[in-house]
């Protein structure tokens, strides 16, 4: 991404978000994005899955400008190349833990493989045996393994994690850490992870730190480091 | 041969992409529809009740119409009436009756007289006088195969004699209680303008529910009312009965152009009875329109309710934008919820107005012991009501739909 910007609000009330951010990410990475409530990650993290739109700037995935794309195309995009973990998991409460994680691939349209290859990652986050159980019955650390399966049916280009351990105690969120990092090793799947507790995650590839909407490599203690 | 199974594959595969497209959100709609049971029902409720009035109201009104057209037909003017046009029949009835049953759909073919007549009756002593009852003067053979106003006298017999009468209900209250065996005498103008008097023995009491019958009149034997009319061979009017009614214009045209010479005048029930029918026929239109507006009012409950539906449904339909789905996929399954929520309402709403329906015919429904409704069970009008309320729910969900698709994935997942 170039020169990202994100402004809310006009006038007085405008709120710069994010100020000229700049960032590539490689393939196979496990990107840490950390900084304090209200930083801006979340906004960044927004703008690469497309949810939200850059004042200004450009997002390249993969090659294509994002930012020029249709609401038709956005969502495609984000069916193809991007999988989502949320803070919540956010899983359809209607459809049970099979169906969640085959969703993706369903509004992709390709449901030939989509059971088996559903059934093959939700035995690799280890929930083979709750296949049949209501997305709404299962605790929050399975939930976030379901969210996780998901995110990775369709082999997207990149997996984007908004706070995954946020909601869960200390043991399950330390399982789904492992977690991602035994996809992004085993899968050589591309992670980009934004919490606000960064000790969770233990060694990464890659560390950004936002502040006030501006973007560091590295963490924000070895900074100070450097600077003093 | 190939081409056959070229064009056969092409289905194959068109059908298979078509399932698979369908598949997940037909799944999803109706997932998220049955787990709100109580908004499922609410909306179901809604339709059933709109088709539900319909058929109430058809059962209802268009029974009784009916109701009155079977009585009019039974008890007064046949399937077709033939009158003279300017006075009365003066040709043999027998030769008109026996034209008219020699033709396959014919049932039977009656004589009729009218007239009006004074009738008084010394009941204890006391003289009890009616004025200008309406007399009907009937062939007793011929009449009770071509008219069932004989199944009408609740208490004796109908007219056997040519000294037999037989007084309406109505009349016969009006006489101080009239009964079976009752002596009368009955004053009637001659066509010289000659008073002719009569005595007649009460045979029977007539007493119709709904009263289109001859509840106010009295009926004397056709050959008596000649006789006392000084018009011996003359009729008023010929009842024609049909097998199949439909045929009664046919049969009309017929008849008309056999007597081309003669001064007939044919009608149909419908013509005869038009200004007594007419008035009904617009307020069964009217009910009718009421009855739709009903189903307008289904569809408006079922609005609030997808809109309930979608605003629940939120934050997924937030998840399901994130993770991919069209805007068009959004659309399509909140649409599927419309399609899902019309088909039961339409089923349900269809089988429980038919199941009124039934009841209606086989009780042979009517209110207050007056006529009982003629109900039948009109397949076009139950599959087009069906079909109408089943559009309405889907185009009623067409807006429900549209915000749906409306939201925006980071907004709606921020919706608890």
């Amino acid at each position: 991404m170039y020169n990202l910007n994100k402004y809310y609000g006009k006038g007085d009330t405008e709120v710069h978000a994010l100020r000229d951010i700049s960032i590539t990410v490689n393939k196979g990475e496990f990107l840490l994005i950390v900084g304090s409530s209200g930083s801006g990650k979340s906004t960044l993290l927004n703008m690469i899955g497309l949810l939200d739109k850059p004042s200004s700037g450009k997002i390249l995935i993969d090659g294509i400008e994002t930012t020029k794309l249709n609401d038709s195309k956005i969502s495609s995009f984000r069916n193809k190349k991007l999988g989502f973990i949320f803070q919540f998991s956010n899983l359809l409460p209607d459809l049970t833990v099979l169906e969640n994680v085959m969703l993706p691939r369903q509004i992709l349209g390709t449901n030939d493989s989509a059971k088996q290859d559903a059934i093959e990652l939700l035995k690799l986050v280890g929930l083979e045996d709750q296949l049949q159980k209501r997305a709404n019955k299962i605790s929050g650390g399975q939930a976030q393994r379901v969210a996780i399966a998901r995110g990775l049916v369709n082999h997207p280009t990149i997996v984007l994690a908004d706070e995954p351990t946020g909601n869960l105690d200390s043991i399950s969120a330390q399982n789904i850490v492992q977690l991602m990092k035994l996809m992004c090793k085993k899968l050589g799947q591309t992670f980009i992870v934004v919490t606000h507790d960064r000790h969770q995650f233990g060694d990464v590839d890659r560390v950004i730190t936002i502040k006030d909407g501006r973007s560091f490599e590295g963490e924000e203690s070895q900074r100070l480091e450097i600077t003093a | 041969m190939s081409i056959i199974l070229v064009l056969y594959l092409q289905y194959i595969k068109y059908q298979t992409i078509f399932i698979d497209y369908v598949e997940y959100r037909l799944q999803l709609a109706k997932r998220m529809l049955f787990n709100k049971k109580g908004s499922l029902m609410g909306a179901v409720l809604a339709v059933t009740v709109g088709i539900l009035v319909i058929h109430v109201n058809f059962v209802i009104f268009q029974g009784l119409f009916d109701a009155i057209v079977r009585d009019l037909t039974d008890y007064r003017f046949g399937n077709l009436q033939v009158t003279d046009e300017d006075d009365y029949i003066d040709k043999s009835d027998a030769s008109l009756v026996n034209w008219f049953e020699r033709i396959p759909y014919v049932y039977a073919a009656t004589p009729r007289l009218d007239s009006s007549a004074a009738i008084n009756i010394t009941k204890f002593g006391k003289k009890i006088e009616e004025t200008r009852i309406p007399i009907v003067g009937v062939d007793p053979l011929r009449d009770i195969r071509a008219s069932t106003a004989h199944t009408t006298v609740t208490d004796g017999q109908y007219v056997f004699a040519r000294n037999s009468i037989v007084l309406g209900s109505s009349v016969a209250r009006d006489l101080g209680g009239a009964q079976v065996g009752d002596d009368l005498k009955l004053k009637i103008v001659d066509r010289y303008g000659q008073d002719q008097i009569r005595r007649f023995i009460v045979t029977g009491i007539a007493n119709s529910p709904g009263g289109n019958g001859f509840d106010y009149s009295a009926v004397i034997h056709i050959d008596t009312l000649r006789d006392m009319m000084n018009r011996d061979g003359f009729t008023g009017s010929i009842m024609v009965k049909l097998n199949d009614p439909s045929k009664s214009t046919e049969l009309k045209n017929l008849f008309l152009q056999a007597f081309s010479n003669d001064e007939f005048k044919a009608e149909t029930l419908e013509e005869v009875a038009e200004q007594q029918l007419a008035g009904f026929r617009s307020g069964i239109a009217m009910i009718n329109m009421i009855g739709y507006f009903g189903m307008m009012s289904s569809a408006f409950a079922i609005v609030t309710i997808q809109m309930m539906l979608v605003n629940g449904k939120t934050r997924e339909i937030g998840v399901m934008r994130a993770i991919g789905a069209k805007r068009k996929d959004i659309l399509i399954i909140f649409l599927f919820q419309g399609i899902i929520i019309g088909a039961i309402g339409a089923t349900v709403g269809t089988a429980a107005g038919l199941g009124y329906t039934i009841y209606a015919k086989e009780t042979k429904m009517s209110f207050n012991n007056s006529l009982p409704l003629e109900v039948t069970i009109q397949w076009d009008k139950v599959i087009q009501t069906a079909l109408t309320s089943f559009g309405l729910a889907i185009v009623a969900s067409l807006y429900p739909s549209y915000r749906a698709t409306k939201l925006l994935p980071i907004e709606a997942m921020r919706t608890v």
